[in-house]
């Protein structure tokens, strides 16, 4: 939305292409509660920017469309586009933004013993916005406020063994700020977060982490867990306290995984159809190096958001503008090429 | 280098505690130690073997701690072993590097894939090389190189079990001609007085099956593989080596072996030394077979299982051992808490077979005795087994932790055998 408002903004015709039925993405499909670093509720931001997008005479949004056949050269591309109807369509670009973003982790392919699938008061940090988007934070399995929660980090990420080599960047400072609303929500309640290292760059380290340990208390503790079970209708959560090289066995009401991100199915399958290169992991490979951040292997595509890696909302929405302004480039004077 | 500086030390003259006179070097404190520097030259050393590049990996996130079994008893996992290693504790000489069975639990979930599978091997090698072994480990080497078999058996008496098996066994050099099973009996099935009850039962079961097979008799060597992981690889590869020529003389369809050590061997170590056999544990060869046995009757046990490190984590097989168990008619059967991927580890692997005295000399428990604990605790009066190094150590386990009595400790073909007869 953010590419295609910036494509618009420089006065150039711009086609939006939706898979779901509804503009915003992943924040929007999953009920994010509100924005890190950005506080702001994220149904109030996405309800104006679609709004905003929606009623703008250049963009031309098409909902439930995908991409099926791409030819042609910067400047001269032909995209068919095809509606959940079947009906398709040839339109003529002089370039493309890919902005197809990422999904979550799914733990149950985590190698530990979490048992997401098995005990109902294991969740995710998207369950858990879920439910504080809601202005609430209970146990599933009772729907009684916790005593006790905490945070795993790094699920799906950072891990040789799953095949997600990277960090996702966002979860440590989503599960800060995660903990500090249950911390609001509900006092009484304890709230841990397990971590190898805690990744807190720039300003996340003190709008959100000091925050967190300082005026929430929430408490850090540097050691990972390695299994779950359930005892007396709570959850035994064991692993090392690695700071006191001790084994810790503690028990927990509910237990937050934080999982990261991997490419959407979107990413995985438009790269091949529009011919660009994917990193190993299928996120939209970025060949441009550190002065280029959304070019991709193809002259006149260019890459915004979570669809090249796991990106915070800042880096997608810089990205988002650099990729229209270079998109609207080519589509002016189509013998430039990046 | 001091472990002790001077002044750091603190010493009440006079103390009594609790009507205990404490004075002087009695109540003696020690202050601790400065690092005033990180002595890398053990990590480096280490980090230069071929095959234990991967302990510089470790991240320190500790999720391998409660995995490791041997941490359940003593101070260990991997993610310590680095830590000391980064530190400069010399692990070519500390007890440490004999702790770990192989069990693999820790790489199953190491983000990081460091292998100890690779590393321990490859850094005992070296110790090996070195001369600083066990001393009962470097006589179960001896036995191996001296007789084949690490109990220091006599070769020509390796299948003498045959005689009281009560079924036709083929001895392939006796009687040599072409059979569909050759089966490798290994080490402790052809001599530990229990292991030889489980040859004969799975003789039994044989001829009940009908089964068309044959043994190595007095040719069969140890397969050698946790002689391996203990460090001696020079000797795996010879013995391997003559084994290989051994089978090479006989026909037959497929390999089946009683030792998912062996089992590993021959399905990930002797094909790199050129030699592939179509190989199966003899688990996963009956298993399919159950239903054509005719059971004389119910077996009114209540039991549990354990899983062998060899044929469930290094190989995945969980499957097998447990569908024989759901055939035999009249058993009753509880999961231990830790089981199938998760499984805890006897303490026989890697070595640990041959480590008795110097494991219970550095742990608080033997990791056969926690695990019978475990079996006890599931309400199980028997624990069933599938590994040749099992049923050994937990009857001992069994009567060392005071359970004489409580746990009765089976391999699974016993019981097949028994429900056929």
């Amino acid at each position: 939305m953010e590419a295609a408002r910036g494509i618009a903004s420089l006065g150039s015709k711009v086609v939006l292409v939706e898979l779901r039925e509804r503009l915003g993405g992943t924040p929007d499909s999953a009920s994010y509660s509100s924005f890190t670093l950005d506080h702001r509720k994220v149904s109030d931001v996405l309800a104006s920017t679609r709004e905003e997008v929606e009623s703008n005479p250049l963009i031309d949004v098409r909902l439930q469309s995908r991409l099926t056949a791409f030819e042609g050269k910067a400047g001269e591309f032909k995209a068919t586009l095809t509606n959940i109807k079947g009906t398709s369509e040839v339109v003529d670009c002089a370039s493309v933004v890919i902005a197809t973003g990422f999904q979550h982790f799914d733990p149950g392919r985590e190698t530990q013993m979490y048992g997401y699938y098995e005990y109902e008061d294991v969740i995710t940090l998207v369950d858990a916005e879920k439910m504080l988007s809601a202005g609430k934070f209970v146990r599933p399995s009772t729907g009684e406020p916790p005593k006790a929660v905490c945070f795993i980090q790094c699920v799906g990420s950072r891990d040789r063994r799953i095949g997600n080599e990277y960090c996702s960047k966002v979860c440590c400072g989503v599960s800060s700020k995660e903990a500090i609303e249950i911390r609001e929500l509900v006092p009484d309640c304890k709230v841990f977060v397990f971590y190898i290292d805690m990744r807190m760059y720039g300003f996340w380290e003190d709008r959100i982490y000091w925050k967190a340990q300082e005026e929430h208390r929430v408490n850090f503790v540097r050691g990972i867990v390695t299994e779950i079970i359930q005892k007396d209708g709570r959850l035994l959560v064991k692993g090392e306290d690695t700071t006191m090289g001790r084994p810790m066995e503690v028990t927990m009401d509910v237990v937050v995984l934080a999982v990261g991100m991997e490419p959407s199915r979107g990413t995985r399958e438009v790269g091949p159809i529009l011919g660009v290169a994917q990193e190993k992991h299928g996120f939209i490979e970025l060949t441009g190096g550190s002065f280029d951040t959304v070019g991709t292997s193809v002259p006149g595509i260019f890459v915004a958001g979570a669809a090249a890696g796991p990106k915070d909302l800042d880096d997608s929405i810089s990205m988002a503008g650099a990729a229209a302004m270079k998109a609207v480039a080519i589509a002016r004077r189509p013998a430039v090429t990046a | 280098m001091s472990t002790i500086e001077p002044g750091r030390t603190h010493e009440e003259e006079h103390l009594e505690f609790e009507g205990m006179d404490i004075s002087g070097h009695w109540n003696r404190m020690f202050e601790q130690r400065v690092i005033w520097e990180h002595d890398t030259s053990t990590l480096d050393k280490v980090t230069a073997i071929a095959g234990a590049e991967s302990l510089g990996y470790c991240y320190q996130c500790g999720k391998c701690t409660p995995a490791c079994p041997v941490d359940h008893v003593g101070d260990y996992s991997p993610r310590k072993i680095f830590r000391k290693a980064q530190t400069g504790i010399d692990l070519f000489t500390s007890p440490d590097l004999w702790l770990c069975t192989t069990c693999m639990n820790c790489l199953r979930v190491c983000p990081k894939e460091v292998n100890m599978i690779s590393i321990m091997p490859a850094v005992r090698e070296v110790a090996v090389a070195e001369g600083n072994v066990p001393p009962e480990l470097q006589k179960a080497f001896e036995n191996t190189l001296n007789h084949g078999n690490p109990l220091g058996e006599p070769a020509r008496k390796r299948a003498d079990w045959v005689a009281d098996a009560g079924a036709p066994v083929t001895i392939l050099p006796k009687e040599k001609r072409p059979v569909d099973v050759l089966f490798y009996v290994e080490c402790y099935w052809s001599y530990h007085p229990r292991g030889k009850d489980a040859a004969r039962a799975l003789a039994r079961t044989m001829a009940a099956l009908g089964v068309d097979w044959g043994i190595l008799g007095h040719e069969e060597k140890c397969s050698c593989d946790s002689q391996r992981l203990a460090g001696e690889k020079g000797l795996f590869e010879m013995i391997a080596e003559q084994n290989i020529a051994t089978l090479g003389k006989y026909e037959f369809k497929r390999l089946v072996t009683s030792d998912p050590h062996a089992y590993n061997a021959f399905r990930n170590e002797y094909p790199k030394l050129g030699a592939e056999y179509p190989v199966q544990h003899y688990t996963q060869f009956l298993a399919p077979l159950m239903g054509s046995l005719s059971w004389k009757r119910k077996l009114d046990y209540k039991v549990t299982f354990h899983d062998p490190c060899y044929l469930g984590r290094h190989n995945g097989e969980y499957d097998a051992p447990r569908e024989m168990i759901k055939q035999i008619p009249g058993l009753e059967f509880i999961e231990m808490f830790r089981c199938k991927e998760n499984g805890y580890c006897c303490g026989g692997g890697g070595g640990g077979m041959w480590l008795d005295s110097f494991t219970a000399n550095h742990t608080r428990e033997r990791l056969s005795e926690r695990r019978v604990k475990e079996a006890i605790e599931t309400g199980a009066e028997m624990l069933v087994v599938c590994c040749p190094y099992e049923v050994s150590r937990f009857e001992d386990a069994v009567k060392s932790t005071g359970n004489d009595g409580k746990l009765l400790v089976r391999d699974v073909i016993e019981l097949v055998d028994e429900a056929l007869h």
